[in-house]
């Protein structure tokens, strides 16, 4: 999938007018301006979300974990799932602003801020889930290999240990490449601002002027960072994966699980991009921005990573029955006709088999079928990690001890507030700072006049 | 200072070291709180043991009582008592709970005039009591269990001074069939002695041996001598079972033939004649008498010949009488006929002994019982005392003993915890615990054994005996003995009391007479099974539950949380139908279905079962309490709502024809309500797939591979463990999983062939390493703390089955007794899946071997759990520290295992403790740890020695000895290659006759 040349990015944002500098300013700053009662609302909705999963939070660990649907052999429920579904999330973000940035995909300007923010909130959620999943939330710092008097240390064999060093480097990484990129869109957003707000923004643009000295350093850091994230977007839902992947139980102990969650992940996280661009963009009247070019884009993104979803499904099942594992055989055959066969079979549907309608143009560009078919995937990608904790863990090698998992009330409660935790940061975020990188969408358009007036001679 | 009572003081002192132990988890600070006087014989942190009695069933097995700082903490066998030689049942060892149980009274209480219990002073409850019975001249009878020579001889003689007075003893399993039947085949009524351990076929008529019946530990240990592979090459003793239901005696067996719930009389009669002619008669006559036996019995054509001619090959061949579960209107005649089919086998004087003379006194038998409640329903009763017994629970309910106690003028209620009868009592003197007071029992001629008190009262409670004496002396009444209960179980004891203490009482053999048949006795007519009448086309079974017997067991919270062995349901009551019934009636597991007789009706969920006949419906005596913490429904928040069903509510009061009390062969009518309830199941199959985990080997292939290869025969596993039992790809060395300067390696070897599945060691784990009970809700849930579990499977298994949505054990078979039955522990691996995936080094090995936990440490991330093969891990979802231990319960935990708190991993340690006091033991006296020296708490009390523990590193330790079995060696699920400490020994198959036809 080569980049089409900026001129037909050009050619795709004409028919609308090519937007002045100013023009683009106070498009993209309209967003952040004024507060209508639909924003309202929709924030106090997902306030209100946070809060009731804060007291279930409260009360859980009051109580203690018995409050969720935990039922041995089923140690690891949806807390963990909710874990993995966000931080894959995240992962869209981080392939839209740094490996498309380094493959110099022009593109993605449009919708990289977006995306990017995406990743940073989708971090921030996942973030909490392991902290909600423990035992003892108090305890947790544990995890961390600090200096101590008392010998303890962690143990860096566990695949959970390198989870929390993939994780805090990544929420890191990503909060850092997040901000660095709006320094120059804060110092156009402070030269528009008054009162508190333009003390905070002048803070933040740290001393923002548009130099050419300070954009060489904005452009060479930039580089570097998205230089440092590359290998993140690999390496984080591999390590993720492992988990599962080091354990020795059957459904998880198979070695494609790495390139199978990546996959997965950037997969699920484009269909979260376009979840959150396409109202976006309608609301906010961006479609001069985000344009049929963008979505068609990354609907071929989403077909091709359905494929290797649907590729690394079926080969865990082939490897099940070739290996002539009794355990792994029943473990699959149970997965796909046993309790969980609905689950399953949601998966399968929403990553594999509905993605397929992408193969056609018309419905890469059709903006309410592929706003649809995002929806699915991301009930599809969370049911994918349900399968494949809750059925493998339900059915292992001691028959006698198998069980079954039902979610509880205070489980939901906690996935719904994830959910509102994340609209509240994107609502706010729409509020505060531009949703399309400005300074980006410049360059692009003045890449593009250079262009025309080369063809015109 | 201010006042501090006594119980103030002990409270204080529990706490303490409780807090010792639980501050490891928790923040709050406790205060240790010393001795002002350090007692001589207590040093703080020294168990003390004390040898006494076991009160839980009528068999008084000889205990030893751990105490720690003057709380009783476990109870071990005793081994110099002969019948339990230092083993312990589940029941036995969770009977220390009624010492710290929440229910027990603070105190006496009265019924005030709003007819509600409230407490009063022992001064003033002593006079009510003293006044009714010196007010005119009142009808007395006094309604209780045995309590052993000394207390008996209190109530006799307080009955005798009272005049006009009555005693009944009242056993609810009284045993009065057998006790009738041996009346009538050899003139004398006395309970015979059985000695299975020489014989080489066991008949059993549905005599519940391995479930808790009568002398259980001591027929069950001589069970497993007589099978013993070392002593016995071939096999051993062969136990056939004969009854209606797959029980546990049944699931041990070799065969089991299904014959109808009440035709045990006519089996044991065919096979005497057939015994019998076979002496002399013609091959003709054995066809003629055992003609239309088969379709009487509810068996296969030819059955029971194949079955005679089986017991005519055999040399020693020992029958065994039905208890509770085959008691019906048939019960003294079976009886009977057992007996003189083992006479006519020759096993009289052999294997069954009848002792000179009975040393309990003969309980009451029905009729009887029916001659009390008809005096009380006449009005002819006005102070009915009632001590040891909960009649109000227990009795038939065609009796109407509920009824007839309230034209009782007044009655007295002597027990310690709340529970039906003292519900309804007008007095309530609330007696001492075995573990508080004196006594005595003597099971049998030549056993005597002491029950001494190990901890101060914990209740203002007051000895049975004491109250007694105080209450006669208030009252005049003369000829009681001097003293209190201590100087006359003293008195009585006579010389070498010193001793008895020390040892737990005299013990010699038991003297026997010989014992010839009455004239007349070996042509007991054959009677044709009368049936009962009643309107129903199924026979109700009700059968006594292994823990909770007759129902005192159920108050008792371990013993409503352990599985029961044979279904694995716990906290409810259910009821057993098969595969057929279950499907006429469109019910499936948990359906709730209606059970009704002609006394009334009762509503409990189904549990469809292979191992039934399609005419019975069966459900377990005990449950259907209405008081109590754990016994009702009140922890669960539903007080005196009852838990489960009291099925002998059901039950009419017809006695058979001896008048002994009957328990089967009620007809019921079974119908579908529509509701549904979960049994809470602590396992989801009963199908091992194949996978090995408990897999059998056949005694020729166990010969065939010692003759090939003189060594392990690893394929005589192989091919019966669906191929899980292929090696790691390289030698597995058990010795090596330690460190290599250690000098010990803590291993284990189960015999499977051994066990039993009888779950003494699940109750010796819980209460040694401070495992709560997680309730119906938690175990509906799965999520059981135990430790250690029993896993019982149907044969190999297959690939069928799995996708059901609740558990779902359906395997067994009629007539198939192919049960597999092996304990499930921590593995202590050597290559743990655990270890290597905690974050924080919770789990972690230690130099010698064993896969420590730091509670502490752990996070509770759950990883450990999910990566354990064995799935042994228990998580603390709740606070079960500060939940689970109401009242006084705490200051029954074990101060030297730590209580864990909210959010932590815990599993077996092997009982690490233990470890450590023998190597502090072992340090002191600089010299290694001695082979045998740490025993486990599963091990200890594991009644047929299935268990060995020791030093794998140690060539010479029993460990490794046993271990090293040819053939039948091998480690659960060897394929994972994660290097047990724990070996296993597969269990044996005996012959092939498990299925009939």
């Amino acid at each position: 999938m080569t980049p089409p040349p900026a001129s037909a990015v050009a050619d795709l944002l004409r028919p609308t007018s090519v937007p002045q500098d100013s023009q683009i300013n106070s498009d993209v700053m309209s967003v952040t301006k004024g507060v209508s009662w639909q924003w309202g609302l929709l924030l106090s909705l997902a306030l209100i979300g946070v809060a009731q999963a804060v007291f279930s939070l409260a009360y859980q660990t009051y109580e203690g974990l018995g409050i969720a649907g935990y039922q041995a052999p089923v140690f690891w429920a949806i807390y963990i799932i909710n874990f993995v579904f966000w931080i894959g999330i995240g992962h869209a973000g981080t392939l839209i602003s740094a490996i498309l940035f380094l493959f110099r995909a022009k593109w993605r300007n449009a919708i990289n801020r977006g995306a990017e923010a995406m990743t940073v909130f989708a971090v921030l959620t996942a973030a909490l889930f392991p902290l909600i999943h423990v035992g003892r939330l108090w305890k947790a710092y544990f995890l961390i290999p600090y200096p101590n008097q008392r010998a303890l240390w962690v143990n860096f064999k566990s695949p959970l240990l390198w989870d929390v060093f993939a994780i805090n480097t990544y929420m890191m990484i990503s909060i850092i490449f997040f901000y660095v990129g709006l320094i120059p869109d804060i110092a156009i957003a402070r030269d528009r601002a008054t009162g508190i707000k333009k003390f905070a923004y002048t803070v933040l643009s740290l001393g923002w002027q548009g130099t050419g000295r300070q954009w060489k350093a904005h452009n060479r850091t930039v580089l570097h960072l998205a230089g440092l994230a590359t290998p993140l977007v690999l390496s984080v839902h591999s390590v993720v994966s492992w988990d599962f992947a080091m354990s020795i139980v059957p459904g998880w102990h198979a070695t494609i699980f790495a390139p199978y969650f990546v996959a997965g992940a950037i997969f699920g996280g484009f269909a979260m991009v376009l979840v959150v661009m396409i109202p976006v963009r309608r609301i906010f009247r961006l479609e001069a921005y985000i344009t049929d070019y963008h979505f068609d884009n990354m609907s071929r993104f989403i077909l091709f990573t359905s494929l290797i979803c649907g590729y690394a499904y079926g080969a865990e099942y082939f490897v099940a029955w070739y290996s002539g594992v009794e355990f792994e055989q029943t473990s699959f055959w149970l997965r796909a006709f046993g309790p969980y066969w609905i689950s399953t079979w949601i998966m399968i549907s929403c990553n594999v088999i509905f993605p397929q309608l992408l193969w056609v143009k018309k419905f890469r560009t059709n903006i309410p079928l592929i706003f649809v078919l995002a929806v699915l995937i991301n009930i599809g990608m969370w049911f994918e990690r349900y399968v494949i904790i809750i059925t493998s863990l339900s059915r292992d090698f001691v028959p006698a001890a198998w069980g079954l998992y039902i979610p509880s009330v205070w489980e939901l409660s906690i996935l719904a507030g994830s959910f509102c935790w994340f609209s509240m940061f994107f609502l706010l975020f729409l509020k505060f700072l531009p949703i399309v990188a400005i300074a980006e969408m410049k360059e692009l358009i003045i890449h593009d006049k250079a262009l025309a007036a080369q063809e015109a001679h | 200072m201010p006042d501090l009572d006594r119980r103030d003081f002990l409270r204080l002192t529990g706490l303490g070291a409780g807090a010792a132990a639980a501050s490891a988890c928790s923040d709050p600070i406790e205060k240790l709180v010393p001795y002002v006087i350090q007692p001589e014989t207590i040093t703080p942190g020294i168990p003390v043991d004390y040898a006494s009695t076991c009160r839980e069933c009528s068999a008084s097995c000889g205990l030893h009582v751990r105490t720690r700082e003057g709380r009783p903490v476990k109870l071990e066998g005793n081994p110099h008592h002969p019948i339990n030689q230092g083993k312990l049942c589940a029941r036995g060892q969770a009977g220390i709970a009624r010492t710290y149980h929440p229910d027990r009274f603070a105190g006496p209480m009265a019924k005030g005039a709003d007819g509600v219990l409230a407490p009063i002073s022992w001064e003033q409850a002593e006079a009510q009591l003293v006044s009714k019975l010196t007010t005119g001249t009142p009808q007395v009878r006094v309604l209780g269990g045995d309590r052993g020579p000394s207390v008996n001889g209190i109530v006799d003689s307080f009955v005798a001074g009272l005049g006009g007075a009555k005693r009944v003893i009242y056993e609810p399993f009284a045993h009065d069939a057998l006790r009738a039947a041996t009346a009538q085949v050899f003139g004398r009524a006395v309970l015979p002695i059985f000695d299975i351990s020489q014989a080489d076929l066991i008949l059993d008529f549905g005599s519940d041996f391995l479930d808790g019946g009568l002398f259980s530990l001591e027929t069950t240990r001589q069970f497993v001598e007589a099978r013993d592979l070392k002593k016995h090459p071939d096999g051993g003793a062969r136990l056939v079972s004969i009854g209606p239901r797959l029980s546990m005696t049944a699931s041990n067996a070799d065969q089991w033939l299904p014959a109808k719930a009440g035709s045990e009389a006519t089996v044991a009669q065919a096979l005497a004649q057939v015994v019998r002619d076979a002496r002399g008669g013609s091959e003709s006559a054995r066809r003629s008498s055992l003609a239309g036996m088969d379709l009487a019995a509810g068996l296969d054509a030819g059955a029971i010949e194949a079955l005679a001619k089986r017991v005519l090959a055999a040399k020693r061949v020992v029958a065994l009488p039905p208890g509770v579960g085959a008691a019906g209107p048939q019960a003294t005649a079976t009886a009977a006929a057992v007996l003189v089919l083992n006479a006519a086998l020759g096993a009289v004087g052999t294997a069954v002994l009848l002792p000179e003379a009975e040393t309990r006194p003969a309980a009451a038998d029905l009729s009887a019982l029916t001659q009390l409640a008809d005096d009380m329903k006449a009005g002819r009763v006005d102070v009915l005392l009632v001590h040891d017994s909960n009649p109000v629970y227990s009795m038939p309910g065609g009796l109407g003993f509920g009824e007839a106690l309230q034209k009782v003028g007044f009655v007295v209620s002597f027990a310690s915890m709340i529970d039906e009868t003292a519900a309804k009592a007008d007095l309530v003197l609330p007696d001492l615990t075995p573990l508080e007071s004196w006594g005595d029992a003597e099971p049998r001629k030549g056993i005597r054994s002491v029950q001494q008190p190990t901890v101060r009262p914990l209740q203002d409670g007051k000895a049975l005996g004491d109250t007694l004496l105080s209450v006669a002396a208030a009252a005049g009444v003369a000829g009681l003995p001097q003293g209190n209960t201590h100087d006359i179980v003293k008195a009585n004891w006579g010389s070498g009391w010193r001793q008895a203490l020390d040892r737990g009482g005299s013990f010699s053999s038991t003297p026997t007479t010989g014992a010839r048949i009455v004239a007349g006795a070996s042509a007991l007519d054959r009677r044709a099974d009368a049936p009962r009448a009643g309107d129903g086309d199924l026979t109700l079974v009700a059968y006594a539950h292994s823990f909770l017997g007759d129902g005192s067991g159920a108050s008792l919270p371990w013993m409503q949380e352990i599985p029961d062995p044979v279904t694995k349901a716990s906290w409810v009551s259910w009821a057993e139908i098969s595969n057929a019934t279950s499907k006429r009636l469109g019910v499936s597991f948990g359906d709730v279905v209606q059970i009704a007789t002609a006394l009334g009706s009762v509503e409990l969920p189904a549990y469809p079962r292979g191992g039934v006949r399609d005419d019975i419906v069966a459900v377990a005596i005990g449950q259907g309490h209405t008081h109590g913490q754990y016994a009702s429904m009140t922890n669960d928040g539903a007080p005196g709502v009852a838990r489960g069903v009291n099925i002998l509510a059901l039950l009419p009061a017809e006695p058979d024809a001896s008048g002994a009390r009957t328990f089967t062969g009620t007809p019921a009518k079974l119908a579908k309500t529509g509701a549904f309830s979960r049994i809470p199941i602590s396992q989801w199959t009963d199908n091992q797939r194949g996978r090995g985990l408990v897999p059998e080997v056949s005694l020729a292939s166990l010969a065939g591979g010692k003759e090939a290869h003189g060594e392990v025969d690893e394929h005589a596993l192989v091919s019966e463990g669906g191929g899980h039992h292929d090696g790691p790809p390289f030698e597995y060395d058990m010795q090596n999983d330690a460190s290599p300067e250690s000098d010990y390696r803590w291993g284990m070897t189960i015999d499977d062939d051994r066990c039993t599945g009888c779950s003494a060691c699940v109750a010796a784990c819980s209460i040694e390493n401070n495992i709560p009970v997680v309730g119906q809700d938690g175990a509906t849930r799965h999520r059981e703390m135990s430790w250690i579990r029993i896993e019982r499977y149907i044969g190999d298994g297959d690939l069928s089955g799995g996708r059901e949505r609740r558990p779902h054990p359906n395997r067994e078979k009629l007539g198939e007794a192919d049960v597999r039955q092996a304990p499930m522990l921590c593995q202590h691996c050597g290559s743990a899946p655990c270890e290597s995936v905690c974050p924080v080094l919770a789990t972690y090995h230690t130099p010698d071997g064993l896969n420590g936990m730091v509670y502490n440490r752990c996070v509770g991330t759950r990883y450990c759990a999910n990566n354990c093969t064995y799935k042994v891990r228990r998580f603390n979802y709740f606070d079960y520290s500060r939940e689970k231990w109401p009242g006084l319960l705490g200051m029954m935990l074990n101060p030297e295992v730590t209580v864990r708190c909210q959010g932590v991993m815990e599993k077996c340690t092997f009982c690490v403790q233990r470890i450590e006091s023998a190597r502090q033991g072992a340090k002191d006296e600089k010299r290694p740890i001695a082979d045998g020296e740490v025993q486990t708490a599963c091990q200890q009390s594991c009644p047929t020695g299935a268990i060995t523990f020791g030093n794998s590193r140690d060539p010479k330790s029993q460990v490794i000895a046993k271990s090293k079995d040819t053939g039948r060696s091998f480690h659960a699920l060897q394929v994972l290659n994660t290097r047990p400490a724990i070996t296993y020994l597969a269990q044996v198959k005996r012959d092939d006759e498990r299925s009939h036809g």
